[in-house]
């Protein structure tokens, strides 16, 4: 059960997923009601993604959006314990194919019922793994170019060890934001 | 990117649009008819797999939060629509789609009701404020009120899009 006077300024609750493929995205711009005018071919079509300047297709803004309201949503069982107020996202970066998605609310205050959440989504885009100056496996991101100069000087370029080598990879918020629920007790 | 509009239209273009749009409605209002297939395929593709959300038709489901997406950008068509008068020439809101974004969304329940398959959304919007930033990229906000075939409130939705240069 989640009762107002259980929850903690600071407190973080979170998920991953770690599935975006292609198809998922096209699937997510067939049914997420961008039909016709709307429709942005760099969601489907690389060439339209290419010649836009985003090297490869990328996610419909509002597609990880999705997962802070299954997020906020799992946390209060589907309405069982509370309901969802108000979420809001920035949209700094587009979300692709191969990417690690994490989303993450953090409890910044509470108001009578009321719980407000700081929202920070980012992304895990793997570039590529080396072992011994060498490049052993590239990933979608080092093969299109996804990875600017400015990831480097932002630092947000980072490595760790891996069973095949060193994997770099690159670490950003994709969208910060803010989100409200109601809890009933 | 290329951009073949030079930089002085750029910022004619800008201060014409940060001067003009604030404010316009949104002509005409948008339907949207909530299908059962949509809601559950819609939910699927975040993992979604609650009988609350994504059950038999039979059963009664009510839409994910995420639907909102299905309809927020619904009213785009209209915007898209829109031709006036620039310097005594006609043009469109947007003049190249492949450089407009979504920069970013707001959803807001308060006070609201459930979507269920079979609902009729009607959707209206405004245009908020519209600035542009130090690389000239125009950005406009919306507002939309959506409610339901018996008028009540089922979903505001504060956007923010952005244009490249070039784009507006």
């Amino acid at each position: 059960m989640v009762k107002i006077e259980d929850i903690k300024i600071g407190q973080v609750i979170r998920n991953e997923f770690n599935q975006i493929t292609k198809e998922l995205i096209k699937e997510y711009s067939k049914v997420g009601g961008f039909a016709k005018l709307a429709s942005n071919p760099i969601h489907e079509k690389e060439e339209f993604a290419k010649k836009a300047g985003h090297k490869g297709i990328i996610a419909h803004g509002l597609f990880s959006f999705g997962f802070i309201t299954k997020l906020l949503d799992d946390f209060i069982e589907k309405e069982k314990y509370g309901k969802i107020i108000k979420v809001g996202v920035e949209m700094r970066h587009p979300v692709r194919c191969e990417d690690l998605l994490i989303t993450e609310a953090i409890v910044k205050k509470k108001e009578g019922k009321r719980v407000y959440f700081d929202i920070v989504q980012k992304t895990i885009t793997k570039i590529h793994i080396e072992k011994d100056g060498k490049i052993v496996q590239f990933y979608e991101a080092s093969e299109k170019g996804y990875i600017s100069k400015k990831d480097y000087t932002k630092g947000y370029i980072k490595k760790k060890e891996v069973d095949k080598g060193t994997l770099y990879y690159r670490e950003r918020i994709n969208s910060p934001g803010y989100a409200i629920i109601e809890l009933f007790n | 990117m290329i951009n073949l509009m030079n930089p002085e239209e750029i910022k004619k273009n800008a201060e014409f649009l940060i001067d003009f749009l604030p404010g316009m409605e949104i002509p005409g209002s948008v339907n949207f008819r909530c299908k059962y297939k949509q809601m559950v395929k819609l939910a699927k593709c975040f993992g979604i797999n609650d009988p609350i959300y994504v059950g038999s038709e039979e059963s009664g489901i009510i839409a994910c939060p995420a639907f909102a997406n299905a309809f927020s950008a619904k009213l785009y068509i209209n915007m898209a629509r829109i031709i006036f008068e620039q310097d005594g020439k006609k043009r469109g809101l947007v003049l190249d789609f492949k450089k407009l974004l979504h920069a970013g969304n707001e959803y807001d329940w308060d006070g609201c009701v459930k979507i269920k398959p079979g609902d009729i959304l009607m959707i209206k919007g405004k245009i908020g404020k519209v600035w542009v930033n130090e690389d000239m990229r125009l950005f406009g906000e919306i507002f939309q009120t959506i409610r339901n075939q018996d008028g009540e409130l089922v979903c505001k939705v504060k956007s923010l899009a952005t244009i490249a240069p070039g784009g507006y």
